[in-house]
């Protein structure tokens, strides 16, 4: 047997118990009366008594030795005895805590899986031996240290109880790397002055613990450099699996008629049961339309032979889910019926089942009121844009770069943002830009960070982002390019064509400004007569009036700008404020509102994005005020616990729950004292009634 | 001569166990000179039927002691000399103090039965019978008694006695001397916690040079305490307290002290001529009577 709290606090409740007690007992003993026919031999015999042994009153009292007996007990179960386990020692402990979205799933018992995490992490901290330190770090897209390394067991379990519940997806990454820098802190400041500082060399091997339910993105990537993977413990939170889950929602106008709304949902069954559910369409908060929807069982339970040997429990035999080809007839698009809308707002689609997660039954898109988009094009002539745009639902004024440079601001600007929705340069570089939406084609924007460099000729196109809203539908590989420009980006461009060497066009977001820059024209103009010569064969592909529509609507849509359609949850939304305004109030889906200090920009970015719903910003720019958070993501969506989880190219085997080394011994202490309080009151009431 | 019992008598004393004692003859160690003439034989020579000696005759003798055969035969005038039978004094003293009134069965009921028993015997033998009862000094009394007749009125003397008051052995022994001059048997009935002690009390009996046997009566919870726990001990008598923790050292010592306390008591009438016995008040009392005084030598 061990002691959690060690031999001070006993020794402290023994000292302050004891000796009172003892005391009282000599100034407040209760005596039962008796008549005697003569006291005479008594006190003779109670003087020979007290001369030969002072003390003997007190050692042959049972009543006190029974009350002793108590306190004692009592100073042993503050010292949180154990019973002996493997680890007495001293502990390092780091403890990952997914609160990502599929953590929200309330399991059968009414608890929800970080309820139930909380739960497994709080019996860690109260087994912990004394002088163990352990470090809380609470993961969901994004890690966070709950609680550095930290030996104060009640600091810890307050840290505990402040993780929050997130819609957001769950990746390990961040929470390693965060694992990792404290390590190696605590390795450093561990080492002796003098000795030399190796990161192997003194510090106690930590204990990892991962309380997750498994669904983590990146878990087959991550990179684990220092923590110790053989001594990692994951304990598989949650048992349900039925959900039923929204991957994506689209509001689009129709392009003949703008005044007509069409919305589509893709919506998936992850359970192993068919499902019955409607799927309601709300504009503003009001119900428009319902479609009913059956979907069957996305996983199929597959049932072990029984003549089948022990080997398929191995970790080999669990099929992997992730990624995985959804079942047949297991995935449903929804079409509503074309709507009438010509106001702006949010568009909600809902799902009627209750499932194991509720984040993924609704989602929301925000649309725009019909107007015509006016497109800044800047170019010497290009043959195909030339006739592409004018066919788009567009308002194009043009210019040539000589009169684009000389033109007053006010033609171009207005408000100290660009007047135009988009403007597109072709062939041209220019640092005259303001805040707004711009695509260049063979050129650049003159801004820090940004360089074209020597074209390169002949180059191969490596990879592409398909799944882009830009590139949707956009067979770019089959383009064939003469030459492009060694593009340089800063860090936080998003590459959507891989070159050889640099990107062949990328997205990029900076100071308010937002550019779509391809490092090729489709024309360019030969160095020696001047004519223009064919760049690319783009323009005769069917696709290519389809990429500048896509490209237009991305880039005047009610998007974010970080390059995705959706904002997913924890991802930063960038409101665009007027000038001149110091603070904006972000309404949250849940009602609350945010104040956000502007900075004096006009772009303002709002993180506090972890919940899924419509975030509205006032004052903003019309059309830049409201954005939707979805979760749509396949693998949080799947909310059915893994048995086995592959990290870092390994895969480790979960737990159900959190390997107690150390079990409680102060229960039974407890039993004892009552036990003993018993038989003293026994023997009390006896000695009364003599 | 058979006694008409009554319910008193059958309080103290079985029928049967009286036809016991019918057997019983109180003897002493001593001869005494009784103030009437009795049915024991004195050292003095007196007028009985059991003839000691001769004397020669001298003037004024009683002409009818006057032996006649020896005149016959020596022509000369003897007297006739007989043993003289005197009565016995036997006197019981009897402790009534409170503490007497204490224990189950109480001691002293107990040595109420003994005292009525002793009395029988005394009466049965024509002795000369007191009994006396004494607590802070002489509380009773009922001297003289001679005959079985009288045997109802001793019960009914010994069944009236109130048990109360602090035991004072010395002034009651003291009080006892003063009045009653005559030696004989002496039988104390006590347990002989007297605060003040037994010693001096003693002393006054010894000096009449009776025959003195000292009973001591305990109660069975005197000899073997059945207590437990923390308490407060209350003298009956003079409600002196005693706070005691009950513990098996506690009552080995108590014993050892009651053990030397006895011992005390029987060397002391040792030493002075005295019998003593010690008994139980849960030992039935006619074994007491039938067999421990009679190895004390008090029957024949």
């Amino acid at each position: 047997m061990n002691f959690l709290a060690g031999w001070p606090p006993i020794a402290i409740a023994a000292g302050i118990t004891v000796p009172p007690l003892v005391l009282l007992y000599f100034l407040k003993l209760r005596r039962a009366s008796h008549t005697v026919s003569t006291t005479l031999l008594w006190k003779r015999a109670v003087e020979d008594l007290q001369v030969n042994a002072p003390f003997q009153r007190i050692r042959n009292n049972l009543l006190l030795w029974l009350q002793l007996l108590i306190l004692l007990l009592a100073a042993l179960a503050l010292g949180k005895p154990i019973f002996e386990g493997s680890r007495q020692s001293e502990d390092t402990i780091v403890m990952l805590i997914d609160h990502s979205a599929s953590m929200g799933v309330e399991e059968e018992n009414g608890k929800t899986r970080l309820e139930v995490a909380k739960e497994q992490a709080e019996a860690i901290i109260d087994n912990m031996p004394t002088g163990s330190k352990a470090m809380l770090i609470g993961f969901s897209d994004r890690a966070t240290v709950v609680s550095a390394f930290e030996s104060e067991r009640s600091v810890l379990k307050d840290r505990l109880e402040s993780i929050p519940q997130t819609d957001a997806a769950s990746t390990l990454t961040e929470g390693i790397a965060l694992a990792e820098a404290y390590m190696q802190n605590l390795v450093i400041a561990g080492d002796e002055a003098g000795a030399d500082i190796t990161i192997e060399s003194s510090a106690a091997p930590a204990r990892v613990v991962i309380l997750t339910d498994g669904n983590i993105e990146d878990a087959d990537s991550l990179t684990i450099k220092r923590l110790p993977t053989g001594d990692m413990q994951i304990v598989s939170i949650g048992e349900r699996d039925d959900n039923v889950a929204i991957l994506s929602t689209e509001a689009k106008r129709n392009y003949e008629y703008p005044q007509m709304l069409e919305v589509f949902s893709l919506v998936r069954n992850f359970g192993t049961e068919t499902v019955r559910c409607d799927a309601n369409l709300y504009i503003n908060d009001k119900h428009v339309d319902v479609q009913s929807l059956e979907l069957k069982p996305g996983r199929i339970e597959t049932k072990k032979p029984e003549d089948q040997d022990d080997a398929d429990d191995s970790p080999e035999s669990e099929p992997v889910r992730r990624n995985q080809v959804p079942a047949a007839g297991s995935t449903a698009s929804v079409a509503f019926d074309p709507i009438e809308f010509e106001g702006g707002g949010s568009v909600e689609v809902r799902l009627t089942i209750d499932d194991a997660m509720r984040s993924d039954n609704a989602a929301w898109t925000v649309v725009q009121p019909p107007r015509n988009v006016t497109v800044l094009h800047v170019g010497q002539g290009n043959l195909f844009l030339d006739r592409v745009l004018p066919t788009l639902p567009i308002q194009i004024t043009k210019m040539t770069p000589e009169e684009y440079e000389s033109a007053d601001e006010t033609e171009i600007a207005e408000a100290a943002r660009l007047k135009f929705d988009v403007a597109i340069f072709d062939n041209h570089s220019t640092e005259r830009l303001w805040p707004g939406s711009y695509i260049f084609f063979g050129g650049v924007p003159q801004i820090e960070g940004v360089k074209a460099g020597r074209p390169v000729q002949g180059g191969i196109i490596f990879d592409w982002d398909e799944a882009h809203p830009i590139l949707r539908y956009v067979g770019i590989g089959k383009v064939l390019i003469h030459q492009w420009l060694a593009l340089t980006l800063p860090m936080q461009a998003e590459t959507l064509v891989e070159g050889e060497d640099a990107p062949v066009m990328a997205l990029l977001s900076q100071d308010g400004m937002h550019f779509l820059i391809s490092a090729f024209s489709l024309v360019v103009e030969d160095d020696i007569s001047g004519q223009a010569l064919l760049n690319s064969d783009w323009g005769f592909k069917p696709h290519f009036p389809v990429f500048l529509q896509n490209a237009i609507q991305f880039m005047t849509g009610s998007l974010s700008f970080k390059g995705v359609r959706n904002v997913r949850p924890g991802d930063p939304i960038e409101f665009v404020v007027p000038d001149s305004i110091d603070e904006i109030s972000v309404r949250r889906p849940d009602g609350t509102v945010a104040k956000v200090q502007t900075g004096q920009f006009t772009n303002v970015n709002y993180a506090g994005t972890r919940t899924v719903g419509v975030y509205t910003a006032q004052p903003a720019v019309e059309g830049k005020e409201q954005y939707a958070v979805n979760l749509f993501n396949s693998t949080e969506s799947n909310v059915a616990p893994s048995k086995v989880l592959k990290l870092a190219g390994t895969q480790v085997e979960t737990t159900a729950s959190v390997e107690i080394v150390n079990k409680p011994f102060w229960p039974y202490l407890l039993l004892g004292i009552l036990a003993v309080l018993l038989i003293e009151w026994a023997i009390y009431s006896k000695r009364v009634f003599v | 001569m058979a006694i008409t019992t009554t319910s008193k008598t059958e309080d103290l004393l079985d029928p049967e166990f009286i036809v016991r004692l019918e057997r019983l003859e109180m003897v002493s160690k001593k001869i005494f000179r009784g103030s009437m003439r009795g049915e024991r034989r004195s050292r003095r020579r007196g007028e009985s039927a059991e003839f000691a000696d001769h004397r020669n005759y001298v003037v004024g003798d009683d002409l009818r002691f006057l032996d006649w055969n020896v005149y016959a035969r020596l022509e000369r005038l003897f007297i006739k000399l007989f043993l003289e039978e005197v009565d016995l004094h036997v006197n019981i003293l009897v402790d009534v103090s409170k503490s007497m009134a204490w224990g189950k069965p109480e001691k002293a009921r107990y040595a109420r039965q003994i005292a009525a028993a002793l009395s029988y015997v005394g009466l049965a033998n024509n002795d000369r019978v007191s009994v006396y009862s004494f607590a802070n000094g002489l509380v009773g009394e009922l001297s003289g008694m001679r005959g079985k007749r009288l045997l109802p009125k001793v019960l009914e003397h010994l069944q009236t006695i109130e048990c109360g008051g602090i035991s004072d052995f010395h002034t009651s022994c003291k009080q006892f001397s003063l009045r009653h001059s005559q030696p004989g048997i002496l039988i104390v009935l006590s347990d002989f916690f007297d605060k003040g002690g037994y010693e001096s009390g003693l002393r006054m009996l010894l000096g009449k040079k009776s025959d003195v046997y000292c009973i001591q009566v305990l109660a069975p919870d005197e000899l073997e305490p059945q207590l437990t726990g923390e308490l407060r001990l209350t003298d009956v008598e003079d409600e002196d307290v005693a706070e005691v923790s009950m513990s098996r050292a506690l009552i080995n010592r108590y014993k050892q002290n009651l053990s030397a306390y006895c011992k005390g008591l029987q060397e002391h009438c040792t030493r002075r001529g005295m019998t003593y016995a010690m008994t139980c008040s849960d030992v039935p009392f006619d074994q007491v009577v039938l067999n421990v005084l009679r190895r004390r030598g008090l029957f024949k």
